[in-house]
């Protein structure tokens, strides 16, 4: 296993094509822009190595028996996937950010339970290919990022339809060694500071898509392949200094790209589907079961620290007791607990699939993010209302280094006695970079929109077998434990009850 | 007489009718006029277990295990970990049954 700092070495022997701000970045790993999500995702790999975290940072390897990160683990027992979730708690509590790596946690646990459906279908090896690749990510304790949203183009055509064919990615060729691919991946999280890539479909694909269905594995830096990485909100203020970007350190969401892939040779040995589109379905809706439960326990992990960053300032504030402030810090706590909950459900909710790998609970995955959906806009909602309007008003850095008006602003800025004036800045920034940028947006996409969850949600509500309960209370279908209780059939039962209520009705008129 | 031990999950939240299954299964296997005994008296000796889960959460998959000898776990939608369509949990089972009947007789 390799620890944070091994991890940022390890990306220098990548050399891979990367576009930002219209230049191509020579230097990915001490490029200001991208350092702080190496920082985060190097702290998936730093814990991994601490005592006090290796319960859960760390898993035992089903393919070799050794110990390994959790972050390549499959997982094989209901434990393992309240551990995921309890990692990605402890993660976000530990950067306030996205440390990117379950992205392709997901979807090393998604192919392995895919791949060996195929398999059992059409005879095919793509689970045995799948498990080579798995112990190699392990062995190397690499990081692949999870691709599969596709550019998409127009949503109302299927992928063979497009205008554009590259707006899915799909294969070109298909030759006796490997195929050639073609298209683009988009938001894709972590891109730019992964080792590999690890590509899924994006939807359920029919007959005449069955070239874009498809899953393979590359190294982040193969021939053919280019990035170009995302904005987000205020993300120059990581060129203008160091307290304005408000978490300088682990920055803020995952670090995106589009990926493009331009006539990309991918060998047989790392092809896991090649046109089992019956098998998409399967995939996307394991990935994304599997994704969907994490943001119950990252997302929290970030509201453990929004929370306490509003507490702080409360207090610097001198108004933590105030009935209001506390009633919201309670509704923010209570919200965070709730998505905390719903994720500890789907985990010990879960099942074995065929492959021996468990999975999540579908239904209540699903209904853990659409829960945070929402949720994460009312607590980081209550937390801007505590913070106060002073959290998108701050002074720059700069100005709090010009001698002129330093002293002049730490007045204006400072608050209860005991706290510094720096101190209430430097918190007020990580909440509005918490707060107000890309995080929101990003708790409402990741892993799916609403409607993703809220179809899925309906799909497995057993909606017919709630119907059935509803009649047997109400009387339209016979209801046998009743009888037995009452002894008898409901009609006799009911004729008797009759009888004897006969003469003592309530005179009503 | 091969006898078969059932177990029900506690029905919490099932995705199936757990005991329409079990009454096709009996109706089956009485069509078939074969010599099986489905008790639910845990304290008999048994020649497989059948577990019948309401869902593939699948509880009782952990208190018994293949060490507690053979066994048929329906998981809701799933029979041994093989999705399967509700109206022919039954006829899977009465497969099963017969396959494990002719094995231990040889």
């Amino acid at each position: 296993m390799m620890n944070g700092k091994e991890y940022i070495e390890s990306l220098r022997g990548l050399n891979r094509e990367v576009y930002f701000l219209g230049r191509k970045i020579k230097n990915v790993v001490d490029e200001p822009m991208f350092q702080p999500h190496i920082h985060t995702a190097a702290m998936t790999y730093e814990l991994a190595h601490e005592p006090e975290y290796q319960e859960i940072m760390t898993a035992v390897s089903h393919v070799t028996g050794e110990r390994i990160n959790r972050f390549t683990h499959i997982h094989h027992s209901i434990d393992d996937l309240v551990k995921k979730v309890r990692m990605m708690r402890l993660l976000g509590q530990k950067t306030g950010t996205c440390f990117q790596r379950c992205v392709g946690l997901d979807g090393l646990n998604a192919v392995y339970v895919t791949s060996y459906d195929i398999d059992q279908k059409y005879g095919t090896d793509y689970h045995e290919r799948f498990r080579d690749y798995l112990l190699q990510v392990q062995e190397n304790d690499w990081m692949p990022s999870g691709a599969m949203t596709d550019a998409r183009g127009d949503r109302s055509r299927r992928p063979s339809m497009q205008q554009h064919p590259d707006a899915y990615l799909h294969i070109k060729e298909r030759l006796d060694d490997g195929i050639i691919v073609s298209g683009m991946k988009a938001h894709i999280t972590g891109a730019v500071n992964s080792h590999e890539i690890l590509v899924m479909p994006t939807r359920t694909m029919s007959e005449e898509d069955a070239d874009f269905a498809l899953s393979f594995a590359l190294p982040a830096d193969t021939e053919g392949v280019s990035y170009i990485f995302s904005r987000q909100t205020n993300d120059t203020r990581r060129l203008d200094g160091v307290l304005d970007g408000g978490n300088p350190k682990y920055g803020i969401v995952g670090g995106e790209a589009v990926i493009v892939f331009k006539d990309v040779f991918v060998p047989w040995e790392r092809v896991f589907m090649a046109g089992e589109y019956d098998f998409t379905t399967e995939l996307v809706e394991t990935f994304a079961g599997y994704h969907r439960s994490n943001y119950g326990g990252c997302k929290v992990g970030l509201a453990d620290v929004v929370i306490g960053g509003s507490n702080w300032i409360a207090e610097a504030h001198g108004v933590e007791r105030s009935s209001h402030i506390v009633d919201k810090l309670t509704d923010m706590i209570a919200m965070a607990e709730t998505c905390w909950s719903c994720t500890l459900a789907c985990s010990y909710e879960g099942h074995k699939t065929p492959s021996g790998a468990y999975n999540i609970h579908p239904l209540l995955a699903n209904v853990t993010k659409l829960n945070i959906t929402r949720m994460v806009y009312e607590w980081m909602r209550l937390a801007q209302d505590i913070a106060g309007g002073k959290i998108i008003t701050l002074p720059s850095e700069k100005d709090l280094e010009n001698p002129e008006i330093r002293e002049t602003l730490f007045e204006c800025f400072a608050g209860k006695q005991g706290f510094s004036p720096l101190d209430i800045i430097r918190m007020l920034r990580l909440i509005e970079n918490m707060s107000v940028g890309a995080g929101l947006p990003e708790a409402m996409h990741g892993a799916g929109s609403p409607a993703a969850q809220k179809i899925m949600i309906a799909r497995r509500s057993g909606i017919e077998k709630k119907m059935e309960l509803a009649k047997t209370v109400a009387g339209i279908n016979r209801d046998d434990y009743f009888e037995r209780i009452i002894g008898k059939d409901e009609t006799t039962h009911w004729n008797e009850v009759k009888k004897k209520l006969r003469g003592r009705e309530t005179e009503i008129y | 007489m091969y006898t078969i031990g059932l177990r029900y999950c506690g029905g919490c939240n099932p995705q199936i009718d757990r005991t329409r299954v079990v009454k096709d299964l009996r109706e089956g296997l009485a069509k078939l006029q074969t010599a099986v005994d489905i008790t639910t008296d845990r304290s008999r000796a048994v020649d497989l277990l059948l577990l019948i889960n309401g869902c593939e959460h699948a509880c009782l998959e952990e208190d018994y295990s293949e060490r507690d000898g053979p066994i048929i776990s329906v998981e809701g939608l799933m029979v041994d970990r093989r999705p399967v369509e509700e109206d022919d949990i039954p006829d899977i089972l009465i497969r099963k049954i017969l396959d494990m009947m002719s094995s231990s007789s040889h």
